[in-house]
């Protein structure tokens, strides 16, 4: 890793891999020892009706696994293509001065586009789980 | 060391209760009551209860555990997180309390262990609190933890006081529990049965009798000349045009009252049975008899249509595919009093679980929960609500899925279950389940005396308190044919109205909660609270006075009663503006609620839709306007309706009745009029107190009329009034005793829910929430 010498964009801090990875090291150590504490301080009593989903204080009926509706892909889908959208926004926010017009008016062209994008889906209907709903009436 | 790790985790446990609530009834309404900002339920570090038992350390049980909820109650409690602490609330949560019935399991600790009890009926939200401090105490001083959670032998934390074992540390003397040593009745020591009333020696002048209108002696004359000998009217009638008719011909008669008489009875107001079997005189009446009550709404006038039946399970016609309603009152029939009816797409048990022996509402049939094999954690576990793929066939291929939603959902609020046949978010079918909050105040209204069972109408619509007594004493009053001061109309009309505002209140701020807003809630309480504070200036009694008596009210207003009134009608109406303001201007919950839900003008009046639920389909129907009771003919007052039945509509509409609400309070206060509050018939009320204090004859009358209850004169009656939920009816059969023969009450939400499965066909999820909560967040009083 080349270290990032531009002092006038960030703070002095060297990233290295060593460091890296004794921090991820001891995170996960962390999680560990909290998770197996408290695993072993707690008391358990499991029966049965603990080990049940909870519907209402009913037994539920049929299994977890069912097929997904087609809107919930796709709503899933969506936000995946507008969540990609935030990195390259916020890497590019980082670094706005440095990368100068150009970049700008790249990114503007961008964001338009996904706007578009976004402004289609939702005159299509594709943001509305339930047919029809978005396009109510406004009766008052 | 581990005292000091225990005194740590102690107080950690019991500054941070994660309380959840099990609530059924009026206790839980002063639950909600202790969450709002007033009482301030945060300083226990819960500022929210939690709704799912995962997130939970304390179960509040609010109220009765009826014997068809238990086993979610129990299920509940499994599933909590360690350590678990319970505590229980209200009079009939510990003991069965008032609620000594078939349906009502007699205390929570028969099947789960308590921690601290909550007397009262219901409790105060002050003694909520308390009861929480208590527990905190109790946790502080009592448990020790570090023992159990170290893996250490010994410690102790959560509940762990043993449940009652019937027999050995549970009596179940109806005396209590002071009677312990004392032999029941039919020793060698005591007469063997009590003498009971000695109301059939007496003698009452008969039944009140009314002069029959044009209009019902055309319908009469109508059906005569229809069905010949087929149908008999009656020769006296305290209330309505009453009609004998043969039980072959009885569907055929509805369906002339229906389609082709004129006027047409376009709405099944009511639909019930009666077991004859324990008249005084039983060889003047059938087996069984069916009681039809019909309304036509221009010109506003009822029918009763009677129909005899014969033998032990008998059996008749179904009248299903004339009202949609009918379905479930036949359900009833049949759960209730064994009545098969041939046609009935769907016979099954509605109130009482599925496997429940008898039919309660026999005669025959013993009511006291206190003489039935005790219900205990077994039963519980065994007794289990039907699975949902007993209403919907589940998808192999899982494309579709079945969704209980209830009894514990914060949605439903306790009482009813639905399930939702889903497919994804939108529901594509619909089925309720009710009965979870069956309090069997029909059979009580047999064996509680005339005076003693107005407490109980006042718990039957828990939010409205004394609104339930209004048409039960009516109907009392119309059998005997009491006449009623107007002073004491008018303080009627004062409660009935006050109470009106104090449901829609609650209405306002819960059903925006449901849909996300907390806010509304915490606003609406607080006035709500204040009309909670002048009921009990007035009447002493909070949430249920029990105010109303036949011929007038318990007593007479206070000093000073117009004050808090005045002030509070100084306030309302401009924070009303506000709740409209934070609520229908909001655009998120006109989203949530516009064009949501829509019901259908000929829908809502084939189920028996009333209330402002129905005035939002278009009906201007009001029976305070329609069909005056009391004194509302002479005060002025708007009935607002609307055309577009949608959720926010009925929202919008109540919030103008509260309006509508203070307008007729303002002229009740200017109109007060002087003189008794009771009516002067003594052979039938309780005398005016100082009355009793001077003359014995007064006093001879507050004797018999308190302890064995008024000699009511044989007969029946139908009245009913309009409750803020929609109308709320009570049949009352007399014997001539000193108590009712058969109570029955017609709850405004058992018609008025029976419209979702319609209206909720294609709604997603979110949806539903609105449509039920607007409709009516609490419906109090679908199970009596």
């Amino acid at each position: 890793m080349v270290p990032v010498n531009h002092t006038y964009a960030l703070s002095s801090w060297t990233p290295a891999v060593f460091s890296f990875l004794a921090f991820i090291f001891a995170v996960f150590l962390m999680l560990a020892v909290l998770m197996i504490l408290t695993g072993f301080l707690g008391e358990k009593r499991v029966n049965e009706n603990k080990l049940r989903p909870y519907e209402s204080g009913i037994i539920p009926t049929g299994s977890v696994p069912l097929r997904y509706p087609v809107p919930f892909f796709l709503v899933a889908v969506f936000f995946l293509i507008f969540d990609v959208e935030g990195a390259f926004i916020f890497s590019w926010a980082v670094a706005v001065e440095a990368l100068g017009v150009k970049a700008m008016v790249q990114m503007t062209f961008f964001i338009f586009v996904l706007l578009m994008g976004l402004v289609y889906i939702w005159f299509k209907g594709g943001l509305a789980l339930k047919e029809g709903k978005d396009k109510r009436a406004e009766r008052r | 060391m581990s005292r000091a790790v225990d005194s740590v985790i102690n107080w950690a446990r019991a500054t941070s209760l994660w309380p959840m609530y099990f609530g059924l009834s009026c206790c839980f309404v002063e639950e909600i009551t202790a969450w709002t900002p007033r009482y301030d339920i945060a300083r226990f570090g819960a500022e929210v209860l939690r709704l799912s038992p995962r997130q939970a350390d304390l179960l509040i049980v609010s109220g009765t555990v009826f014997k068809k909820v238990a086993p979610v109650v129990l299920r509940l409690y499994e599933q909590m997180a360690e350590p678990k602490w319970v505590i229980s609330m209200g009079s009939c949560a510990n003991t069965g309390g008032m609620y000594d019935v078939y349906s009502v399991v007699q205390g929570v600790n028969q099947i789960l262990p308590v921690d601290v009890y909550i007397p009262g009926c219901p409790p105060r939200p002050e003694a909520v609190l308390h009861g929480l401090t208590r527990l905190q105490e109790k946790i502080q001083s009592g448990e020790r933890p570090s023992g159990k959670v170290f893996h250490m032998s010994g410690g102790s934390h959560g509940t762990v006081a043993p449940v009652l074992v019937d027999g050995e540390t549970k009596t179940r003397d109806t005396r209590g529990p002071g009677m312990n040593g004392i032999s029941v009745r039919g020793s060698s020591v005591t007469p063997p049965d009590f003498h009971g009333t000695r109301a059939q020696f007496m003698w009452t002048p008969p039944a009140a009798q009314i002069t029959l209108s044009p209009v019902e002696n055309e319908v009469k004359s109508q059906l005569v000349r229809r069905f010949g000998d087929a149908v008999a009217p009656a020769e006296k009638s305290a209330d309505m045009l009453t009609v004998d008719v043969d039980q072959s011909r009885a569907a055929e008669v509805l369906q002339f009252l229906k389609f082709g008489s004129s006027p047409r009875f376009l709405r099944l107001e009511d639909y019930t049975a009666v077991d004859q079997s324990a008249r005084q005189n039983p060889e003047h009446y059938p087996d069984f008899t069916l009681v039809y009550h019909l309304l036509a709404f221009d010109p506003a006038v009822r029918v009763r249509i009677r129909a005899p039946l014969y033998g032990r399970y008998p059996e008749t016609q179904s009248i299903h595919d004339l009202w949609q309603n009918a379905a479930w009152y036949e359900r009833e029939i049949y759960d209730m009093f064994g009545i098969r009816f041939s046609g009935h797409p769907d016979l099954r048990r509605l109130l009482m679980p599925e496997g429940w022996q008898g039919h309660p509402l026999r005669k025959s049939y013993n009511g006291r929960a206190t003489d039935m094999p005790a219900y205990t954690a077994e039963d519980a576990r065994n007794l289990q609500p039907r699975a949902g793929e007993q209403f919907y066939r589940v998808d192999e291929h899982g494309e579709s899925y079945v969704l209980n939603i209830g009894p514990h959902h914060t949605g439903t609020h306790g009482i009813i279950r639905y399930i939702a046949k889903m497919d994804g978010e939108t529901i594509t079918g619909l089925d309720m389940d009710i009965g979870y909050h069956h309090r069997g105040a029909e059979k009580i209204g047999e064996r509680q005396h005339w005076i003693q069972y107005i407490p109980y109408t006042d718990r039957v619509d828990y939010l409205v308190g004394a609104a339930n007594e209004f048409p039960y004493v009516l109907a009392v009053e119309k059998i005997a044919g009491i006449r009623v001061p107007e002073r004491a109309e008018y303080i009627r009309v004062l409660f009935a109205e006050l109470s009106r505002i104090a449901n829609h209140m609650a209405y306002m701020g819960i059903t925006a909660n449901d849909v996300g807003a907390l806010t509304p809630n915490f606003y609406a309480f607080r006035d709500r609270e204040m009309i909670m504070d002048i009921v009990e200036m007035i009447s002493g009694g909070r949430l249920h006075p029990a105010f109303f008596r036949p011929g007038g009210v318990a007593a007479d207003l206070p000093e000073g009663w117009k004050e808090p009134v005045e002030a509070f009608l100084r306030v309302f109406p401009k924070r009303l503006g506000e709740y409209e303001k934070i609520t229908l201007k909001n655009p998120i919950f006109r989203a949530r609620t516009v064009d949501v839900g829509l019901m259908e003008k000929h829908d809502a009046v084939d189920l028996g839709v009333t209330g402002p639920n129905l005035r939002s389909t278009g009906v201007n129907w009001d029976l305070r306007k329609n069909m005056p009771y009391s004194v509302y003919d002479s005060l002025d007052f708007d009935v607002p309706t609307d055309t577009i039945s949608d959720c926010w509509t009925r929202f919008r509409l109540r919030a103008e009745e509260c309006r509508q609400s203070v307008r007729i309070i303002r002229q009740v206060i200017d109109q007060m009029p002087g003189g008794r509050y009771i009516s002067e018939d003594y052979r039938y009320v309780v005398p005016q107190r100082q009355d009793m204090l001077k003359d014995i004859e007064s006093l001879i009358h507050h004797f018999v009329n308190v302890t064995r209850g008024p000699k009511i004169p044989s007969g029946e009656a139908y009245a009913a009034t309009e409750n803020p939920r929609g109308e709320q009816g009570y049949y009352i059969v007399s014997d001539g005793l000193g108590f009712a023969y058969r109570v029955r009450i017609r709850g405004s939400s058992f018609t008025n829910v029976q419209a979702f499965p319609k209206i909720c066909k294609g709604a997603t999820i979110a949806d539903f929430i609105a449509i039920i909560g607007a409709h009516d967040y609490t419906p109090a009083d679908i199970d009596r």
